[in-house]
């Protein structure tokens, strides 16, 4: 019984790292513009619109934080091994992977920016001296929490995988799970804020972002306070349940039914997920209304 | 290495890449055995020295792949290589039972024979139909397990599966052997596999774009080596002695600090414009 | 993973010539293992049937790409062969876990990891765009959703092809989920099952760490076979795919053809490295 509760306990702790890492690691993309809307931050020069945002062009989430998570899992690994103190290692490991995290992201930004000379962006330097940095603290979040998760579950739960390979597959699930939740919060409603709200980006539009502030020009520091008042906490609530949950029904129900238990509380847990699922798409039919047929509205307003 | 600095826009043929990449790799790992010819173990970052020239190979081959747009985008070229090449390199290391001084090559023919079927699969069974795609495949899942082999051999000191499955825990200061401290059973494979994984696809990536240049590409894969080469130096504190992993660790940062310093020189030399605190120039009169 | 500029240079339709020799692959990588290591023949079955599954399975997640991202296009905003990757490994390392349960148990658990990783990504896109957002979900390429009867015409935004996940994607996500997690653990499992017989023998001594060496071993080429398989798979979608329904989905023959024969082939070497 204690071992039960014992396991729940840790459970309960890997979700909120998760959680927190989930948060991290989305507003860390946004600030930075990595991944799939990146796509319209290198669009828009070509398009005649320059810009003063981060073009931080390090491959997507899922491989670039499959990175920086095994990297840091391997460092604190091997200073274990050496018989450093644990949470030592952990801290040490996690901030050699932010290093080679900012040095990625200048490079990227330098390569991208002076590969677009055609189309006469300019390379901005004080944004890489200001912005590179914040990405670094905001991944140093993302990357501790969940190298700290890995290590909990093979020292605490017993897991048999070691370090480095729980890193290599949290580290990818977090990048899916974030970039999933976080890229179009990101791509639609901030780089197009001037459109309307609650319809789709029209092709015709693409590569027209936002280039001006609230108060002069923008920056993608300014993402950051952005991301973290919607996308940012749904990502971290998304990694936060995946963690949780995968972790919760093992150890509840793994003791039933030979093993079987854990499965079937994991089906459960699925049909339940698509029961709410169901229900966010019927209400937002049912309250938006759709596009056309209809008169006035394109939906309800913020 | 100084060969690529006095190539211009064009480039280097690919051919001559892939000569210089290969031998130089194959070279930089026997080196490598030097560390059991004189019993020592100073001679490791020959491995690190030996995925940077692989790398710098492979990004012209994931540059010749991509420019063909096989709609998926870089990062998943990188990802089959290494996924591929660590498969083969594994399989390589064994070979260290027939003899040692096999597993280089054994590792380049494994990898070209598996990346060759991958490439004809990914060409003719999938029907995408690019005329590279067979031979590249193959280059970079060489490349991949190439990269693999040289970190590994910098981690450890040494290339051969008996040594890479051997290593040593401390309980109450008493030192006994276990499989878990080594290499491959603590799997810090994992971490030399995702290292490779985007320095092979970030120079392309990163200097993705109408003005991209051979020489400022290739400053970028061997910048992005010697990091990943000073990582690795930082995880053989636990499998080498201290001088040895100083050795490893300075060269690489040295190597780093050049490769670094020329590609900002390169990309000031190739921006449209260099400005420090500047506002947004509009070129179009949009808002 | 932003496309590039080019459009894709996929065709249509399967090659039958290229085909065949994939099988013949297959069958060949079969065959000398059986010579080779006769143990080793119901594994390499094993690890063949895993990435068939997983090139099958990558095939129901739906991914948008770049247009996703801007709500120009229905699906996730991530690249196919990652996000895949994403679900697979979580799978995986549920299915690790229950490695000593039993093959089916952990079989089921791979699975299981795999799709509820996929369901609560799914749920949260949705979620961010209909409450962040205030888009309802519409898919492009159908007007009535297969399972629900939902009809999309209407909810399409001006310009766009449809944004969100309907149902059908969603489910399509979770199947994909599910296929992957399972395929991942199945080949995790028949490597970790050749490696626990025969490294012993082989290296002659058993302590404890051999377990952990083993471990290992199958969990690297269990990573490395999954990216190699996505990857495949991904070249065969070109890009984005809706889930199901997409007339896309009718390219799995030849995906599923071809990650046998790379399996195969992967596998082989794999299990080979006990024999030299």
């Amino acid at each position: 019984m204690e071992e039960i509760l014992f396991g729940i306990g840790i459970s309960a702790l890997a979700g909120a790292l998760a959680t927190v890492a989930g948060a991290a690691e989305d507003t860390e993309s946004d600030i930075g513009s990595q991944g799939d809307p990146n796509s319209q931050v290198q669009l828009a020069p070509q398009m005649g619109y320059i810009h003063r945002i981060y073009n931080k062009a390090v491959s997507g989430e899922p491989p670039a934080y499959g990175l920086w998570v095994a990297l840091a899992a391997g460092i604190a690994w091997a200073l274990m091994a050496i018989q450093y103190n644990a949470v030592l290692a952990l801290i040490i490991g996690s901030a050699v992977a932010v290093f080679v995290q900012g040095v990625y992201a200048t490079t990227a930004y330098l390569g991208r920016t002076a590969s677009l000379a055609k189309f006469e962006q300019p390379v901005y330097i004080d944004i890489l001296k200001s912005v590179t940095s914040v990405t670094m603290a905001h991944a140093f979040v993302a990357i501790f929490t969940t190298v700290t998760m890995c290590f909990l579950i093979i020292e605490a739960l017993g897991h048999p995988f070691p370090l480095p390979l729980m890193g290599i597959v949290w580290g990818i699930a977090l990048g899916a799970a974030g970039s999933a939740t976080g890229n179009p919060f990101y791509g639609k409603e901030r780089q197009y804020q001037k459109y309307d709200f609650g319809a789709g980006l029209p092709i015709s539009a693409s590569g027209d972002i936002v280039r001006y502030a609230e108060a002069g020009q923008r920056s993608s520091l300014d993402n950051g306070w952005f991301t973290s008042k919607g996308a940012g906490p749904a990502s971290g609530i998304c990694f936060g349940l995946i963690v949780f949950f995968e972790l919760w029904r093992t150890i509840l129900f793994e003791p039933f039914a030979a093993g079987w238990g854990a499965v079937i509380a994991g089906l459960v847990i699925i049909m339940i997920f698509m029961v709410i699922d169901r229900y966010v798409e019927t209400w937002a039919r049912k309250t938006y209304g759709p596009y056309t047929e209809e008169t006035a509205e394109e939906e309800a307003t913020a | 290495m100084s060969v690529k600095i006095e190539a211009s826009e064009g480039g280097m043929d690919h051919n001559v890449m892939l000569g210089i990449g290969l031998v130089g790799a194959l070279v930089c790992i026997y080196l490598v055995w030097l560390n059991t010819l004189m019993s020592t173990e100073v001679f490791a970052f020959f491995g690190g020295l030996a995925a940077i020239i692989a790398l710098w190979w492979g990004t012209d081959s994931i540059k010749s792949l991509c420019s063909y747009g096989i709609g998926t985008g870089v990062p998943s070229a990188g990802m089959i290589a290494l996924g591929s090449g660590v498969v083969a390199m594994l399989f390589a290391t064994k070979l260290a039972g027939i003899s040692p001084l096999l597993v280089p090559v054994g590792c380049v023919v494994v990898a070209a024979i598996l990346g060759a079927i991958l490439g004809f699969i990914s060409d003719k069974v999938l029907n995408m139909n690019i005329p590279v795609m067979t031979r590249m495949i193959a280059e970079l899942t060489v490349v991949g397990s190439l990269t693999m082999l040289g970190f590994t051999a910098m981690v450890a000191g040494t290339f051969s599966f008996g040594d890479l499955i051997t290593g040593a825990t401390t309980v109450f200061g008493v030192e006994i052997a276990s499989y878990a401290a080594s290499v491959i059973g603590g799997c810090v494979l994992a971490t030399i596999f995702m290292l490779g994984a985007i320095a092979i696809q970030h120079p392309f990536n990163a200097c993705l774009g109408p003005n991209e240049s051979w020489d400022r590409t290739q400053m970028c894969a061997i910048e992005c080596g010697a990091l990943s080469m000073i990582t690795v130096a930082i995880m053989s504190i636990a499998f080498l002695s201290i001088p040895a992993v100083v050795i490893s660790f300075v060269i690489s940062i040295v190597i780093w600090g050049w490769s670094y310093s020329e590609l900002i020189a390169l990309s000031k030399r190739d921006a449209y414009d260099w400005l420090d605190a500047q506002p947004i120039r509009e070129v179009g009169g949009e808002q | 993973m932003s496309a590039l500029g080019g459009g894709s240079a996929g065709g249509e339709g399967i090659n039958p010539a290229a085909s065949v020799i994939a099988l013949v692959i297959v069958l060949a990588s079969v065959g000398v293992a059986y010579v080779l290591y006769p143990a080793a023949l119901i594994p390499l079955i094993g690890i063949i049937v895993g990435g068939v599954l997983i090139s099958f399975g990558v095939h129901f997640v739906p991914v948008g790409g770049a247009p996703a991202a801007m709500g120009q296009a229905p699906g996730i905003a991530t690249g196919v062969a990652m996000l895949a990757a994403g679900g697979g490994l979580a799978g995986l390392f549920g299915g690790a876990w229950a490695a000593e349960l039993g093959i089916w148990v952990a079989l089921g658990a791979g699975a299981v990891g795999g799709g509820l990783l996929m369901a609560i990504t799914c749920l949260m896109v949705n979620v961010i765009y209909v409450y962040a957002m205030g888009i309802p979900a519409a898919s492009g390429k159908v007007d009535k959703d297969p399972i629900t009867g939902d009809t999309y015409d209407g909810y399409r935004s001006q310009g766009t092809e449809g944004h969100g996940l309907p149902f059908i994607s969603y489910v399509g996500g979770v199947l994909g989920g599910l296929f992957g997690g399972m395929g991942g653990t199945l080949i995790y499992l028949e490597l970790l099952s050749v490696y626990e017989e025969a490294l012993p023998s082989f290296l002659g001594m058993t302590p404890e760490g051999m377990q952990t060496l083993a471990v290992s071993l199958a969990g690297i080429f269990a990573v490395g076979m999954f990216l190699v398989a996505a990857v495949l798979t991904a070249y065969n979608i070109t890009g984005t795919i809706e889930g199901p329904h997409d007339p896309k989905f009718k390219r799995w023959p030849r995906a599923v053809i071809g990650s046998s024969a790379a399996s195969a082939v992967c596998g082989l070497v794999a299990i080979l490295l006990v024999v030299i």
